[in-house]
């Protein structure tokens, strides 16, 4: 097949193809800039002391008080690529992290988690398409169930095992794809509740087929709460940006449940955080 | 060259086993990634009794991003501009793992029966499909006879 760039010089006399072939090279050149910037950062890092984070910050007096603040509370940082897919990839990976320790909650999830494609087929989603993304998940939640509540030792080989298959962008994308599904599941399913959130005149539905579905658009909190009702999961994201004040504020989704995965917000991007 | 997703895999059996009617893709011998794709022009459209190639890529990273497709017989058409390039949002930032060939074959079929020149891609074509529709279809229909007919 052709490419762009040489179906384009092919027309470059024709002044209107060529303004055309201006705005997507520039889209392109962009998209390509983005991606090599993002893709030298692994899809979730390692375990890092949040002292790494104040390292970031040396020259900067806002988010050096607010990171203080956020010693108080956390000890570990762990960093996700940012590609748009942050916040599944790493409530995804903190989640499945936290269901190796605790083995009555993995069963719940599991309930949750089996009868999660049927809503999908119901609401129109192609059967053919999404039963491999949500195989892959179910693969890699049994595997965590296998472990969960094993010991010291044990627990170690589960998360580094679970550490790999979320560095390998197979696995990984297509454990965010089903969580993506799934948030625009049951966005459509509460439709009424969710229209309030959105601004404009988009429906429901048209707001997931755009930001939603496709990979690589960022999150919201109108997915923060559709995904974490959905699936019944905490979730605390602390918001550290330019505001006023020391202090990093906390928001819990869905309001009241006590989380168990814990994010770190900073203006387009989620990381992971430990107590 | 790396081996072929299962999804790729299972996506081209059953585009051969189950054809959408009306348009045939056949992965190529040497690029299991790379489909002649033949559409029929629609019924009722005036590009009805056509035959429309095309070719379709599936790029490295697919599903996770969409289908390359592309007009390879000239129409006219004001949502495909003469380099074949088709503006149809699923193509493009609406595309979603959750989509697949088909549906994208599916999508091409219908813009071909109901053009929409307000989302114009060919803006030569949308023009005249706006203030003088029926001779924008009379130009569709001679485009259809002259380059789509004759193969």
């Amino acid at each position: 097949m052709a490419d762009d760039a040489s179906s384009s010089s092919s027309y470059a006399g024709n002044l209107g193809d060529n303004s055309i072939n201006q705005d997507e090279l520039i889209m392109k050149q962009q998209r390509e800039i983005e991606k090599e910037i993002s893709e030298s950062i692994p899809l979730v890092g390692d375990l890092e002391p949040l002292s790494s984070l104040e390292q970031e910050y040396t020259e900067d007096p806002v988010y050096l008080l607010k990171v203080k603040d956020l010693f108080s509370k956390y000890k570990y940082i762990r960093r996700t690529r940012p590609d748009g897919n942050c916040f599944f990839r790493a409530f995804s990976y903190a989640y499945l992290e936290y269901l190796l320790t605790d083995k009555t909650e993995y069963e719940k999830f599991y309930e949750i988690a089996k009868t999660s494609k049927d809503t999908l087929v119901a609401l129109g989603f192609s059967q053919f398409t999404v039963e491999d993304f949500y195989e892959t998940f179910m693969e890699v939640l049994q595997r965590v169930g296998e472990e969960s509540g094993g010991t010291l030792e044990a627990l170690e080989a589960a998360r580094a095992e679970l550490h790999d298959k979320f560095n390998k962008q197979g696995h990984s994308d297509y454990i965010v794809v089903y969580l993506r599904l799934i948030t625009s599941g049951q966005l459509q399913t509460q439709q009424e509740f969710y229209q309030n959130f959105i601004e404009g005149s988009r429906t429901v539905t048209e707001f997931c087929r755009q930001e939603v579905e496709p990979m690589y658009k960022e999150s919201d909190h109108i997915h923060i709460i559709a995904l974490s009702n959905a699936l019944n999961v905490g979730v605390r994201v602390k918001y550290m940006d330019r505001g006023e004040g020391s202090q990093v504020i906390a928001h819990d989704f869905p309001e009241g449940k006590t989380p168990l995965v814990h994010l770190l917000y900073r203006p387009g991007h989620y990381d992971i955080l430990y107590t | 060259m790396a081996a072929l997703p299962r999804r790729i895999i299972k996506e081209t059996q059953r585009l051969m086993q189950e054809p959408v009617p009306g348009i045939s893709a056949v992965p190529s011998e040497t690029n299991a990634r790379y489909f002649h794709v033949i559409v029929t022009g629609p019924e009722d459209s005036p590009f009805e009794g056509g035959l429309f190639k095309l070719e379709l890529f599936l790029p490295e990273d697919y599903p996770m991003s969409a289908p390359k497709v592309r007009f390879i017989t000239k129409i006219y058409h004001p949502n495909i501009d003469r380099l074949g390039r088709i503006c149809l949002d699923i193509l493009k930032d609406k595309w979603s793992p959750a989509l697949q060939i088909r549906t994208v074959l599916l999508s091409i079929q219908a813009l071909l029966s109901a053009p929409n020149p307000d989302d114009p891609l060919a803006n030569d074509v949308a023009e005249l499909w706006k203030v003088n529709e029926s001779e924008a279809i009379r130009n569709a229909k001679e485009w259809t006879r002259r380059y789509a007919m004759d193969n």
